[in-house]
């Protein structure tokens, strides 16, 4: 009886929670932008915000690959996944080589790429039960090792093709063609999380690993599912890397593993695992990459970019830290 | 089942021996330590040694200060960032030409460590963020303040300041000082030094705390220990290690450099785990995580010495540390269910 009283009050407490977040980052990204507007000339115009939320947009994919393994729980967190889009953008740049036709094989390379470094991740940290922190960012160190080998000694050849310019780096109008493709991520993963058993299971297993295993369901799996899932959605993502860069190079993917976290901490996605609203992470995005511009335009450069970054991420986990303390 | 094990199949008692994490480390470092002395000729001379330690200390240094972090149940993820932030301190306070300004450089970054410890360990300790993601935060700080101090690498070191690194190369030394540094050399008595403070804190209620923190927080927590405070502390010495390592780095080079230390975070963690000591906390010794950086220093010279090209090295090194967790990992998933 308790229990189907309370169940309702429940729900709508956490759809509040859930609200509440993203209202909280909306307003950030509102107060950056008059601020941004009132200091600046030229900031709110509309070539400049939809450069913004281009730009967010690459840092909103990342961060899908990393709010996905996060969501599984288990102190689940992929470092690798900038340095998987490295590896991808440099191999297939030469196989491209700027036409069309190679595509096809770029992209089934990319998939096999990712679907290895993702399934090596996944079997380390799920199955042997390693630390996947630890995991990835070795990983990151053996992928970029592959990288810095193959690069040893010679240039790094080759365009992408034009299909994968004209989705990442073109705009219709005067809207990106990135933002299409974000808008379609976007709607596969809410249904996928929010209406089918998938997105049950993946949340089940983050908020609860006994119960989730109780009742029946594979937890080891699932989570090698979701290192898997990062590393072929990242890999994917070094091709629309390359095609926005137009030439592949030895670091091209690294910068995005900290915002890749840090969209999914300001998302107000909880890093125990459990949750996930990928609107939230898409709004942390664009927050991080309007401060971004915002220290630029100051002229702070690297280190003001650097610093602003980690205090905001630190301030955002305080935030959210103290509404879960118990003592 | 004593007697039984005693008397019975010696093979068992071996196998359950090489499951103990220290004996499988210290059996590793032994036989890196027999591999790397007859790959060099010169392994043991006087000259050598020094030279070794001088190549090791920085690894060793972080590492033992990481394992005072992951037993008290944490991790530090800024460990490099915030080494490569105290050069940068170090070179910026420091004159060429005035040689007081060394101190006033060391008292300040000493105090720049111990605030670095605080924030980390206010946030692993008293907000309880989970300490990969808080020190993952704090690392980019460091980072960006580093970046500030010097964009690039450089910078100004007073001259006696290379007494961290090596006597005789102080113009004005005292020559007793020079004959002992030609036998002691400064980085061993850094790493003496560190040996001596976690000996000294493992023998005070600080010492027990942090291996009860690590162990379990919530029975600590009961049992009236101020979790919090004794994580923070953690956090400090750990940032005191850094310290030291940092003093042997401007020593050295006579410069600050802001993404020096990046690498060495991932070594550091990678030796503690190689000396034997659990990552989630509490078990272990801090002393083996010296042993494992002692490892990890030895097989990187015999990549070395294996004539690998050095493009491969990250590749390589890469490799070795996840050989070097799984395995002993696959050695206790493989034991039989009791």
């Amino acid at each position: 009886m308790n229990t189907v009283m309370s169940r309702p009050k429940f729900l709508s407490f956490r759809i509040y929670e859930k609200y509440k977040k993203i209202v909280v980052v909306f307003i950030l990204i509102v107060l950056l932008f008059v601020f941004g507007a009132t200091t600046l000339p030229n900031f709110l115009s509309v070539e400049q915000v939809f450069m913004t939320i281009k730009l967010a947009s690459f840092t909103a994919l990342f961060a899908l690959c990393q709010m996905i393994v996060i969501a599984g729980g288990g102190s689940g967190l992929d470092l690798s996944v900038g340095y998987t889009a490295t590896i991808t953008a440099v191999l297939t740049a030469s196989i491209m080589d700027g036409k069309n036709e190679p595509l096809l094989l770029a992209v089934l390379i990319a998939l096999a790429l990712g679907v290895m470094i993702g399934l090596a991740n996944g079997v380390l940290t799920s199955y042997l039960k390693l630390p996947p922190l630890v995991v990835t960012l070795a990983m990151a160190d053996i992928l970029q090792g592959i990288v810095n080998a193959y690069v040893a000694g010679k240039a790094i050849t080759g365009r992408p093709s034009p299909i994968l310019v004209t989705i990442a780096a073109k705009f219709t109008g005067k809207f990106p063609n990135i933002l299409f493709v974000l808008i379609l991520v976007t709607s596969i993963t809410m249904i996928i999380l929010n209406k089918t058993k998938w997105g049950q299971i993946l949340f089940g297993v983050g908020a609860n690993e006994r119960t989730a295993y109780l009742s029946g369901i594979n937890v080891k799996k699932v989570r090698c599912i979701t290192f898997t899932v990062s590393g072929v959605l990242s890999s994917l993502m070094g091709l629309l890397l390359l095609g926005n860069m137009g030439i592949a190079f030895k670091d091209m993917g690294s910068n995005y593993v900290l915002p890749s976290i840090a969209a999914v901490v300001i998302g107000g996605v909880s890093l125990a695992g459990g949750e996930g609203n990928y609107l939230g992470v898409i709004l942390g995005a664009i927050f991080l990459q309007t401060l971004t511009n915002l220290l630029i335009a100051f002229g702070l450069g690297d280190a003001g970019k650097w610093l602003g970054f980690g205090i905001i991420l630190f301030a955002m986990l305080s935030a959210y830290a103290s509404n879960r303390r118990s003592r | 089942m004593n007697e039984v094990s005693k008397t019975g199949n010696v093979f068992y008692t071996f196998k359950g021996l090489l499951l103990k994490p220290e004996v499988s480390s210290f059996l590793i470092f032994i036989i890196m330590f027999v591999i790397t002395a007859t790959l060099q000729e010169s392994f043991f001379t006087i000259k050598s040694i020094v030279r070794n330690i001088n190549a090791f200390t920085p690894l060793i240094l972080l590492a033992m200060g990481q394992a005072v972090v992951i037993v008290a149940g944490g991790l530090d993820l800024s460990s490099g960032a915030a080494l490569s932030l105290f050069t940068c301190v170090l070179t910026t306070v420091m004159k060429r030409n005035d040689p007081v300004t060394g101190i006033y450089a060391i008292l300040v970054t000493f105090a720049v460590a111990i605030l670095v410890g605080m924030v980390n360990g206010v946030g692993i300790g008293y907000l309880r963020i989970p300490p990969v993601i808080v020190t993952f935060a704090t690392s980019y700080m460091w980072l960006g303040i580093a970046l500030f101090l010097r964009p690039t690498p450089g910078g100004e070191s007073v001259d006696w300041f290379r007494a961290f690194y090596k006597i005789d190369a102080v113009a004005g030394a005292p020559a007793v000082l020079k004959t002992i540094g030609t036998f002691i050399p400064p980085a061993l008595v850094l790493l003496i030094i560190g040996c001596l403070l976690w000996f000294i804190i493992s023998k005070t209620r600080t010492g027990r705390y942090i291996y009860a923190v690590g162990s379990n927080i919530e029975s600590a927590y009961v049992s009236g220990i101020d979790t919090a405070r004794t994580q923070m502390l953690a956090c400090i010495i750990n940032s005191v290690f850094i310290f030291l390592a940092a003093l042997f780095f401007v020593g050295q080079n006579q410069s600050g450099d802001a993404r020096m230390g990046g690498p060495l975070t991932l070594k550091s963690i990678a030796a503690v785990v190689v000396g034997g000591i659990s990552l989630t906390g509490g078990r272990g010794s801090v002393y083996f995580a010296l042993l494992g950086a002692l490892t990890l220093s030895f097989v990187n010279k015999i990549i070395f010495f294996a004539n690998i090209p050095n493009a491969y090295q990250t590749l390589v090194s890469g490799i070795i540390i996840i050989v070097a967790i799984a395995g002993p990992a696959y050695v206790m998933f493989s034991k039989p269910k009791q």
